[in-house]
C-alpha cells in the first residue's frame, strides 16, 4: 500500500453528514443539493465504507466482461459464418 | 508491475479473442478460399481507356468453358456496362470482374452480396465470383463520387444457360 | 482550495475558448446531421440532393475534426496545467495555436458552406476524406493544413511545459494525465505526417494548378495513414476522462495507474501501422500488406479491452464504497443521477457495442460484407459519435464549473440530455448496422434506387429508415438541450466552490509502474520503426506502379452540375432506344433529372 494513498483516506465522507471531509473543499453548496443528495461530481460524498487496494477484488467487473466476451464470441461466429460466408457471390479470386 | 489476478485472466481472454479473430479470417482465406482485391489487376491510364484492348470495348469476354471476364468502367455517374444495359453473365459460371474508373474514385457493389470493391482511377480491381442461379442483382456505387452520386446504379443479370447467346459476349 | 479558474486564470480562458469553438461546431454539425437523417430517409426534404453532400462534408468536418479536436486541445490544456500544477510556459504561444487552429477551421468551413450558394465560385463537397481526384477549392486544403499545424504547435506547447516541469522535478513520475497527453501527442505527430504530406505536397499545389495530376491511390493511402490514428486522437480524450475522472465520479479510485500507462504506450506503438485496414478493397495494394494491417489492428484491440477491465473495475470500486453488493447488484449503487457519471458510463457501454462492429470492420475478408455500407457510419456513430462525443458532453458538466467558477445550470436537464443521446443513438446506429447488412450504401442522398430494392429478412427498409430518422431527431434534441445548459451555465454568477474537483489517488499507484514506461523517446522510436516497416513497401509499390504524381487530372466539385445533367441525359437515352420495357423508367429518369438539377 503506497503511502500517498493513505493521505487520500481523508476525503471519504459519510453520506449522512453531507459535508466536507479532510483536506478537501466542501462537497457542495448546500442550496444546490437536491432531495437525493446528488450534485455533479459528488459521487464520493455517498461513500459509506472505505475499500483499499488489498481489500478489493473486482468480481463484478469480471462477471460483466465475461458476459461481454460471450456476446462478442457468439455475434462474431454468427456474423462471419452466417451473414458473411452464407452470403451470395463471395469473392474467391 | 503488479497486476490483479482477475485482470490477468481477462488479459489471457483478450489475447485469445484476438487470436481467434485472426484465425477466423485466416480460415476464410485458406479454408473457404476468399481472396482480397489485390495488386494483380495492374494499372491503366484512365484518360485513354478507349485505347485499352479490353476497356476500350467493355463487357463480357469468354475466356474458357464456363469462365468469363467482365470489364467494367465506372465513371460519373454510370457503370459501363451496368447502367444503360445490365452486366450479363451466364448461370453456373466463374466470372472475373475487372473494374476501373475513368475519372474519380467510385465503389462497385453488387447489392446484398459479398461482391464489393473500390474503383480507383489508374488501378484495375479484379474479383472472381461464382454465379449459380439465374436472376438479377442490383449494382450501385458506394463511394461518394460527385453531386449525382446517388444516381449511379445499374444491374447485373445472371442469364439462364438456355438463353445465353453470342451477342452477350464481346469476343 | 480554489478550483482551476482561480489557480490558472489564463489557461482557463484558453480552455473556455476552445470549448466554445467546439460547441459551436457541435451545434452546426448536429443541425446538418438531422437534416441529412431526415433527407436520406425521405421524411423531410428541405434541401436538394446535390446539397446533401455539402451538408455531409460540413457534418463530417465540423463534428469529427473541429468539435472533437477543439475539445481535445481544451481538455489537454486543462490536464497539463492541472497535473503539472504549473501554468503553461508562455500563454502567447497558447493563444497563437488557438488562433491558427480557429482560422484554419473557419477557412475550411467557409469553403465547404460556400457550396450552398451557387453564386459563390467556391466548393468543397469532397467529404471529410477528400479523396482525390475530386477536387475542392484550395482554401479548403489550406484551412485544413493550418488547423493541423495549429495542433502541432499545441503539442509543442505541452511538451515545453513538460520540459519545464521535468527541470524542477528530475526524479518524479510524469503525472498520469500529463503522461496521457504527451503519449497521445507523440502518436499525433507521427500520424499527421501522412495527411500533411498529402495536403501540402500534392493537394494544395494541385488545387492551385501548380501540378497537373495526382496519384489517387497515393493520396488516399496517405490519408488513411492519418485516418485511423485520428480515430484514437478522438478517443484518447475520452480515455483520459474515463481513467482519471470517471472513477472519481463513481465514488471510487482508479484501479491501476501502471496499466493505464501501458495502454497509452500501446496506442503510441500500434495506432498508425494499421491504416491500410480502411483499404481492404482497394486495388493496387497486395493482399499481404492488408493481412499485416489486420494483424496490427486486431492487436490494437488489446489496449481497449484492458481499458474495459480497468475502468469498469474502478467504477465497481466506487459502487462498493457506496455500499454496493453482489455480482451485478452493485451497479445500482452508482450515482446515476449525476449526468457527468451517467453520460460517461453510457458512452462506455455504447463503446463496447461499437467495439464489436469494429471487429467486423477490422476482419479483412468479412469487410466485403459491409465495406462502404451504412454499417460503417453505424459503427462510428457509436464510437466517435457516442463513446467520444457523449463522454465529452458529460465531462463538460464536471469541467465547465472548474473553468468558469460557475455551477452547472441544471443537473436534471443534463441527465435528460445524456440519456436522450444514448437512446437516440441506440435507434439510429442499430438501424444503420442492419441497413448496411442489406447493402444500403453510406454517403448517399437518396433512399431508393431505380433498378432494385433492398431485401430484408427481418423487419423492413421503411422501419429501418424510420428508426434512423427518429434517432437523428432525438440526437439533435439532445445537442440543443446540451447547448442550452452550457450557455445557461456560462451566464450564471460565480460561486466559491462550483464543483468537487478533487481526483483521488489510484488504488495501485504509479510507483508500481516500471520506469521504462515513462521513456517517451524509446516509445517514439519504436513507433516510428513500426510505421516504417508497415508502410515502406506499400507506398513504394504504389509510387512505382502509378508514379509520384500519377495521371489523374482534377475533377473540381464546383463545376460538377454539368456531369449531373450528362448522367441524367444518358439515363434518358439508355431508356429510350432500349427494349420496349417500360415507360416508367423514362419517367423516373426525367424525375431524377429534374430533382438532381433543381
Amino acid at each position: 500500500m503506497p503511502a500517498d494513498a493513505e493521505t487520500d483516506t481523508g476525503d471519504v465522507v459519510s453520506s449522512s453528514s453531507g459535508g466536507p471531509g479532510g483536506d478537501g473543499p466542501p462537497v457542495a453548496d448546500r442550496d444546490s443539493v437536491d432531495d437525493d443528495g446528488y450534485v455533479i461530481g459528488s459521487g464520493r460524498s455517498g461513500i459509506v465504507r472505505r475499500i483499499d487496494h488489498d481489500d478489493f477484488d473486482p468480481v463484478g467487473t469480471l462477471v460483466l466482461i465475461a458476459i461481454y466476451m460471450a456476446i462478442v464470441g457468439v455475434m462474431w461466429v454468427f456474423m462471419y459464418f452466417v451473414e458473411f460466408l452464407g452470403g451470395d457471390l463471395t469473392v474467391i479470386g | 508491475m503488479e497486476i490483479h489476478k482477475y485482470e490477468k485472466v481477462w488479459l489471457a481472454g483478450a489475447l485469445l479473442l484476438i487470436v481467434g479473430l485472426i484465425a477466423t479470417v485466416s480460415y476464410g482465406a485458406v479454408g473457404a478460399g476468399i481472396e482480397m482485391v489485390g495488386d494483380e489487376g495492374g494499372q491503366v491510364d484512365p484518360a485513354s481507356l478507349d485505347e485499352h484492348p479490353k476497356f476500350g470495348e467493355p463487357g463480357t469476354y469468354q475466356t474458357g468453358e464456363d469462365e468469363y471476364d467482365v470489364y467494367v468502367i465506372a465513371q460519373q455517374f454510370s457503370f459501363e456496362p451496368g447502367t444503360s444495359e445490365p452486366i450479363r453473365v451466364p448461370a453456373d459460371s466463374t466470372v472475373t470482374l475487372h473494374v476501373t474508373s475513368a475519372d474519380v474514385i467510385h465503389g462497385f457493389e453488387v447489392v446484398g452480396t459479398n461482391a464489393n470493391t473500390m474503383a480507383v482511377p489508374g488501378q484495375v480491381a479484379t474479383i472472381t465470383i461464382e454465379v449459380d442461379e439465374p436472376g438479377e442483382y442490383g449494382l450501385l456505387c458506394n463511394e461518394y463520387c460527385g453531386s449525382a452520386h446517388h444516381a449511379m446504379e445499374g444491374s447485373l443479370e445472371v442469364v439462364p444457360q438456355s438463353e445465353w447467346n453470342e451477342s452477350m459476349v464481346v469476343n | 482550495m480554489a478550483t482551476f479558474v482561480d489557480r490558472f486564470p489564463e489557461e482557463a480562458k484558453v480552455v473556455q475558448a476552445s470549448f466554445a469553438v467546439a460547441f459551436i461546431a457541435l451545434g452546426i454539425g448536429a443541425l446538418f446531421g438531422v437534416v441529412q437523417a431526415l433527407h436520406r430517409t425521405d421524411f423531410l426534404r428541405i434541401i436538394d440532393s446535390v446539397d446533401y453532400y455539402t451538408l455531409l462534408t460540413a457534418h463530417g468536418v465540423l463534428l469529427a475534426l473541429v468539435f472533437t479536436i477543439f475539445f481535445l486541445v481544451g481538455l489537454f490544456t486543462w490536464a497539463v496545467a492541472r497535473s503539472f500544477d504549473r501554468p503553461l510556459p508562455d500563454i502567447r504561444l497558447t493563444w497563437a495555436w488557438f488562433g491558427l487552429m480557429t482560422t484554419g477551421a473557419t477557412l475550411a468551413a467557409v469553403a465547404i458552406l460556400a457550396g450552398l450558394f451557387p453564386e459563390i465560385p467556391m466548393s468543397a463537397d469532397v467529404l471529410y476524406t477528400f479523396y482525390a481526384p475530386l477536387q475542392a477549392h484550395p482554401i479548403f486544403y489550406i484551412g485544413l493544413a493550418m488547423f493541423i499545424i495549429g495542433t502541432w504547435m499545441a503539442g509543442a506547447d505541452w511538451f515545453l511545459a513538460y520540459r519545464e516541469w521535468r527541470g524542477e522535478n528530475p526524479d518524479d513520475r510524469i503525472p498520469l494525465q500529463a503522461f496521457m497527453v504527451l503519449t497521445t501527442m507523440i502518436m499525433w505527430f507521427v500520424s499527421t505526417i501522412g495527411v500533411a504530406v498529402s495536403v501540402v505536397f500534392f493537394l494544395i499545389p494541385w488545387s492551385l494548378g501548380l501540378i497537373e495530376t495526382v496519384n489517387p491511390l497515393l493520396t488516399r493511402t496517405l490519408f488513411w495513414y492519418f485516418g485511423h490514428p485520428v480515430v484514437y486522437f478522438w478517443l484518447m480524450p475520452a480515455y483520459l476522462l474515463w481513467y482519471t475522472v470517471l472513477p472519481k465520479l463513481a465514488g471510487g479510485r482508479l484501479f491501476s495507474d501502471p496499466l493505464a500507462r501501458v495502454v497509452f504506450v500501446l496506442f503510441v506503438l500500434l495506432s498508425t501501422p494499421v491504416g491500410i485496414h480502411h483499404q481492404y478493397l482497394d486495388p493496387g495494394i497486395a493482399e499481404g500488406f492488408k493481412f499485416i494491417a489486420m494483424t496490427n489492428t486486431m492487436f490494437l484491440l488489446l489496449p481497449s479491452l484492458l481499458t474495459a477491465f480497468t475502468v469498469v473495475a474502478s467504477v465497481e470500486h466506487g459502487a462498493r464504497q457506496r455500499g454496493g453488493e453482489g455480482y451485478l447488484r452493485w451497479l445500482g449503487a452508482l450515482p446515476w443521477r449525476d449526468p457527468a457519471f451517467t453520460g460517461m458510463a453510457l458512452a462506455g457501454l455504447m463503446f463496447a457495442a461499437g467495439g464489436f462492429s469494429g471487429m467486423i470492420n477490422a476482419g479483412m475478408n468479412i469487410n466485403y460484407l459491409i465495406h462502404n455500407t451504412l454499417w460503417v457510419p453505424g459503427h462510428f456513430h457509436m464510437t466517435v459519435g457516442t463513446a467520444v462525443a457523449l463522454t465529452m458532453m458529460a465531462g463538460t458538466y464536471w469541467l465547465l464549473p472548474q473553468l468558469t467558477g460557475k455551477t452547472v445550470y441544471s443537473r436534471p436537464i443534463g441527465l435528460l440530455q445524456v440519456v436522450l443521446w444514448f437512446v437516440g443513438m441506440v435507434f439510429m446506429s442499430n438501424a444503420m448496422h442492419r441497413g448496411g447488412l442489406l447493402g444500403i450504401p453510406r454517403r448517399t442522398a437518396e433512399p431508393q434506387y431505380q433498378n432494385f430494392d433492398f431485401a430484408t429478412a427481418v423487419g423492413s427498409v421503411g422501419e429501418i429508415q424510420a428508426q434512423i430518422a427518429l434517432g437523428g431527431v432525438l440526437l439533435f434534441l439532445s445537442v440543443v438541450i446540451f447547448l442550452f445548459n452550457v450557455a445557461a451555465t456560462w451566464a450564471q454568477d460565480r460561486v466559491d466552490t462550483p464543483v468537487d474537483d478533487r481526483i483521488p489517488e489510484p488504488l495501485s499507484s504509479s510507483s508500481g509502474a516500471p520506469l521504462v514506461l515513462d521513456n517517451l523517446a524509446l516509445w517514439t522510436a519504436i513507433a516510428v520503426v513500426l510505421v516504417v516497416l508497415a508502410y515502406t513497401l506499400p507506398l513504394a509499390s504504389i509510387v512505382t506502379d502509378g508514379g509520384l504524381l500519377g495521371n489523374s487530372p482534377a475533377f473540381p466539385v464546383s463545376i460538377s452540375v454539368q456531369p449531373v445533367v450528362d448522367a441524367a441525359l444518358s439515363t434518358l437515352e439508355s431508356a429510350a432506344p432500349g427494349v420496349p420495357i417500360d415507360v416508367h423508367s423514362t419517367d423516373a429518369a426525367v424525375d431524377r433529372l429534374t430533382e438532381v438539377i433543381r
